[in-house]
């Protein structure tokens, strides 16, 4: 399935490309949405079954799948306004859908590849597909976030695949040659200690691209800001999901030896030097997608901090980051809009905004208080249990500091947000306002549904496949 | 011979680290093309030959051919200048070179594997770390690609140590060297250069947290 | 005492050579070979010009620097036969009583007072200053790997046998050609045929001495020579018998008079400022050297 997956894509990526007809690209987008379930729907059907020997629908994946299945549904549909609004020629639009479709295409096989040079191709291949993404506008401004996206993400690529390396090297003593991930973790005592800190060391800080913690954050900053505002939904739902899997993947490799309470110490070192920095960057902030994207980096520094402490942490990180998608993606979402009724991204000259557009305004606020964490929003329940880990694991100084930090998240997140909401702007001419449906809203009021149905009640079967996930980390 | 041809690879480390003229990056970097080549030669003596001449080819086409020109054009088309304006002077590049250089063979001298050549992860170790601190310390934006193609070799000389168990490794890196400096390069020719007609680096300080 | 001889008389021509070289290098041709020593002798016959403002220093200081450079000659071996002196660690000595020789005709450039001299001082001091623990650390190195101290003994001991050996030897020669480059102010590091005050390093210094005083600081410029290139020569030379010994060693001495010149005729001079950046890749190609010797015996890897 997953080769039939694979072929169908990259061919439905192709003809986009070549398209010049808007009905065929329709067709086609549309086409690839059935394929992406039909994906989703085998993997559901034929949970912990093997692909081809590289790709395994195992827990995670399929929790992570069905996330994106339907993520990009309103990214689709949001692209598609959104093209509609701002004039590109021909060309650029097809580079655009091409591209939004091998993303998603090399993020969801990312999710099911078991083999880690495997994830480390498809890394790569979401690397190009979002930099033809970000470079959509073809302005100084969207070169600059290009490069510098590019450049970042070429060296941690290249750090991966030194940690890649180090991980074989480490692999020789136990006498094979598999580096599939079942295989590390069957032979996760055997592995030589030195090289696989470095290893880790290595393949942790190259993912940090894609995942959005120290030291390589910056690039993905950047790029949410540059990409167009449904791009920027899933650069910072789905692809750092992506650098997650990465990460915690092979953490469970090393979560089975020796070496695992050095791990937690620098993941949580990480973990915490990204709260740190989004919190002094989110207090003097005012470009509106870059503020989300440090609050992307935020929540991620949460879920790592929540993987350190372990325990409930494990699970909760799990629960925060398929809400988190959820939540970041349906404000990208609303951001088109916003944009659309002010043709602006700084808070200086963006306000009022409950006059121009009551849904999206609620959207906004739910979204707020969703993100911030606060009840009933899901997130609530993981960020406290998260909380709750690094208590019973006695990090009461980390605790206390973040808790610290996240106070001052959230008042200048509020402080931005409610300016948005409530307060006019100044300078701002209204008679040119275009008039925004509410119905098109309408897809992010059910993301952020269905944020709080997954965090207050959430299926059995949902729970069960999140604790399968975790299943082969200790205690 | 393979240890010999890896220290004059560390001396072209100090050279890159003291020159002055954008052209003599692009030598060097031609340079180092070429000893890759006679290292992957005389070391990867037991994978199947298809896929060594694959990896030769490569190492001498790619590495040692390809991109010096191709930087030697984009240094041309674009009228860079002939010097390279380092944030610091080229004096303390040395210091830190060297540096870099005891650190690794200290370093080294912890692993206890004996399966390894130690000289291999030195020298892939030492130019990893030279190759980044090319690139922060380098004022034009070229020289950023110019690191990274050291970061680049870097990874090669890494991968020769386990080339012999795992060829696929070689590969990879192969793959990635040319994947990754074909789009990097592939941006810089079309766009940086004509977009940005001053090329320091202090241009792309746009996009800042305002 | 063989070393003595064939240094001195590998000193009479060394220069000359290099001269010669340069002049058909450059189409002309050029003096005879015997002419800087026929110059050494007319200065000896003329009286020297002291000023005013020089104090003793001025007029003692080219005698001790020949004196000193006299007394390093007498530790230089030649293959298997010692110095005229051999005792251990004699390389310090050799290092340092050039280093005293240096000392004195610096103070005795700042000595005049001209602000040309002392700049060329400076130069001076900093290059010497920069190119020592290249030196050490080369010496150090070879110290090491055959466990002797004694210039003769290592030398003696040195045999070149594996690849790395070889590698080590072919760099140990390159920065021993370079330090002798540097000692004596030959290019890239100093062109001894500018004429412009400014971009002179040891000829400004000698600028304001004449007559017997030139004659003896432009002998011990030729014995240095000689003496380096004697050490260079004996990196290779080993165990080979004296017969064939002494005739290759003039041919080397020969050859490396044709290179030097060679390399003057078609070079320039490095920047000023990158000299120190040069010399100081020196000591960090040096550093390499110890770490392969460390290799070589096992301590390491």
């Amino acid at each position: 399935m997953i080769g039939i997956y694979l072929i169908g894509s990259f061919s439905i990526a192709i003809s986009l490309f070549f398209s010049k007809n808007k009905n065929l690209t329709v067709g086609l987008l549309g086409l690839f949405l059935v394929l992406q379930w039909i994906l989703t729907i085998y993997g559901i059907n034929n949970i912990r079954s093997n692909d081809f020997g590289y790709f395994t629908y195992d827990s995670l994946a399929i929790l992570l799948l069905i996330v994106i299945s339907i993520i990009a549904v309103p990214a689709m549909f949001h692209s598609h306004i959104y093209l509609n609004d701002q004039p590109a020629p021909p060309a650029t639009r097809s580079i655009y859908y091409g591209a939004i479709v091998m993303l998603i295409t090399a993020i969801s096989a990312g999710y099911l590849a078991n083999h880690i040079a495997v994830i480390w191709i498809f890394t790569e291949i979401t690397t190009l597909s979002a930099s033809a993404l970000i470079y959509h506008h073809r302005n100084k401004l969207a070169l600059e976030g290009t490069w510098k996206y590019v450049f970042i993400c070429a060296i941690s690529i290249t750090f991966v695949f030194i940690g890649i390396l180090f991980l074989s090297l480490s692999l020789e003593h136990a006498g094979s040659d598999d580096l599939t991930f079942a295989n590390l973790v069957a032979n996760s005592d055997k592995l030589n200690p030195f090289w696989l800190k470095l290893a880790f060391l290595f393949i942790f800080t190259g993912f940090t691209a894609k995942l959005g913690l120290v030291p390589m954050f910056t690039a993905g900053v950047d790029a949410k800001d540059k990409a167009p505002a449904p791009v920027g939904a899933l650069l910072s739902s789905v692809l750092m999901n992506l650098g997650f899997v990465g990460v915690f993947r092979f953490y469970v490799v090393i979560a089975n030896t020796p070496l695992h309470h050095w791990a937690n110490l620098v993941i949580g070192i990480a973990a915490v030097l990204s709260i740190f920095v989004s919190t002094v960057y989110m207090i003097k902030l005012k470009n509106i997608k870059r503020m989300f994207a440090y609050s992307s980096i935020e929540h991620m520094g949460i879920v790592m901090l929540g993987i350190a402490a372990g325990g409930i942490g494990y699970y909760a990180a799990i629960l925060h980051i398929i809400l988190h998608a959820f939540v970041k993606s349906s404000m990208f979402f609303q951001f088109t809009q916003l944009y659309r009724v002010y043709q602006d991204k700084s808070i200086y000259h963006v306000g009022n905004y409950f006059k121009y557009n009551t849904a999206g305004a609620m959207v906004l606020l739910l979204g707020f208080i969703s993100a911030t964490a606060m009840p009933p929003s899901g997130l609530f329940v993981s960020e406290f249990l998260i909380f709750r880990s690094l208590f019973e694991a006695h990090q009461i100084f980390v605790l206390i500091v973040v808790l610290l930090l996240l106070t001052m998240i959230i008042w200048a997140f509020g402080k931005n947000i409610f300016k948005i909401l409530f307060i006019p702007p100044v300078d701002f001419d209204d008679s040119r306002v275009p008039k925004i449906s509410p119905w098109e809203s309408l897809s992010q009021f059910a993301l952020l549904a269905l944020a709080v149905y997954l965090g207050l009640n959430p299926p059995a079967e949902f729970v069960n496949l999140i604790k399968e996930s975790i299943m082969l980390l200790p205690n | 011979m393979i240890h010999v041809i890896l220290i004059v690879f560390i001396i072209t480390l100090f050279y890159l680290s003291i020159a002055n003229r954008m052209l003599t990056y692009v030598k060097v970097l031609a340079l180092q093309g070429v000893l890759l080549f006679f290292v992957a030669f005389l070391q990867l003596s037991e994978i199947n030959t298809l896929n060594l001449i694959f990896i030769l080819l490569e190492t001498i086409v790619f590495k040692a051919i390809a991109v010096p020109l191709f930087l030697g054009y984009l240094l041309k088309r674009n009228n860079i200048t002939r010097e390279a304006e380092p944030f610091l002077p080229n004096f303390v590049s040395l210091i830190i070179t060297t540096a870099i250089v005891v650190a690794t063979i200290l370093l080294s001298n912890s692993i206890l594997d004996s399966h390894l050549d130690k000289m291999f992860f030195v020298v892939a170790l030492s130019t990893l770390f030279t190759g980044l601190y090319f690139i922060a310390s380098r004022r034009k934006i070229i020289t950023h690609v110019m690191g990274y193609m050291v970061i680049e070799n870097g990874v090669f000389v890494l991968s020769m140590a386990v080339g012999n168990e795992m060829p696929m490794m070689v590969n990879l890196g192969v793959m990635l060297d040319i994947f990754a400096s074909v789009l990097i390069l592939g941006i810089f020719l079309n766009k940086i250069g004509d977009v940005f007609k001053d090329v320091d680096v202090d241009q792309l300080t746009n996009l800042k947290d305002y | 005492m063989l070393s003595l001889v064939l240094t001195v008389i590998a000193a009479l021509f060394f220069t000359g050579i290099v001269i010669r070289t340069k002049s058909l290098a450059s189409g002309r041709k050029g003096p005879g070979i015997m002419q800087p020593i026929k110059d050494v002798i007319r200065l000896f016959k003329k009286g020297a010009v002291y000023s005013e403002t020089s104090s003793f220093i001025f007029q003692i200081a080219p005698t001790i620097y020949l004196a000193s450079i006299v007394m390093a000659m007498l530790v230089v071996p030649f293959g298997q036969t010692k110095g005229l002196l051999s005792f251990s660690c004699d390389f310090i000595f050799f290092a340092y009583v050039l280093a005293l020789g240096k000392f004195f005709s610096i103070i005795s450039a700042m000595d005049t007072g001209s602000s040309f001299e002392g700049m060329g001082a400076s130069r001076e001091a900093l290059y010497s200053m920069f190119a020592e623990p290249a030196f050490f650390i080369l010496m150090g190195s070879f110290a090491l790997l055959t466990g002797y101290t004694s210039f003769q003994e290592i030398f003696a001991a040195l045999h070149i046998g594996s690849y790395i050996s070889y590698a080590l030897a072919g760099l140990a020669t390159f920065v021993l050609i370079m330090v002798a480059m540097i000692e004596n102010s030959r290019m890239p590091i100093d062109d001894p045929k500018t004429h412009l005050e400014l971009t002179m390093v040891h000829e400004v210094m000698i600028l304001d001495n004449s007559g017997f005083d030139l004659g003896l600081i432009l002998t011990g410029g030729y014995l240095k020579f000689a003496i380096y290139g004697t050490l260079i020569f004996n990196l290779f030379i080993g165990i080979i018998d004296y017969q064939y010994a002494i005739p290759l060693f003039f041919i080397v001495q020969f050859l490396m008079a044709v290179i030097v010149g060679l390399i003057e005729s078609f070079s320039a001079r490095f920047r000023m400022n990158h000299n120190a950046q040069f010399i100081v890749a020196l000591t960090s190609v040096s550093l390499l050297i110890f770490f392969g010797a460390l290799l070589m015996l096992g301590k390491f890897n």
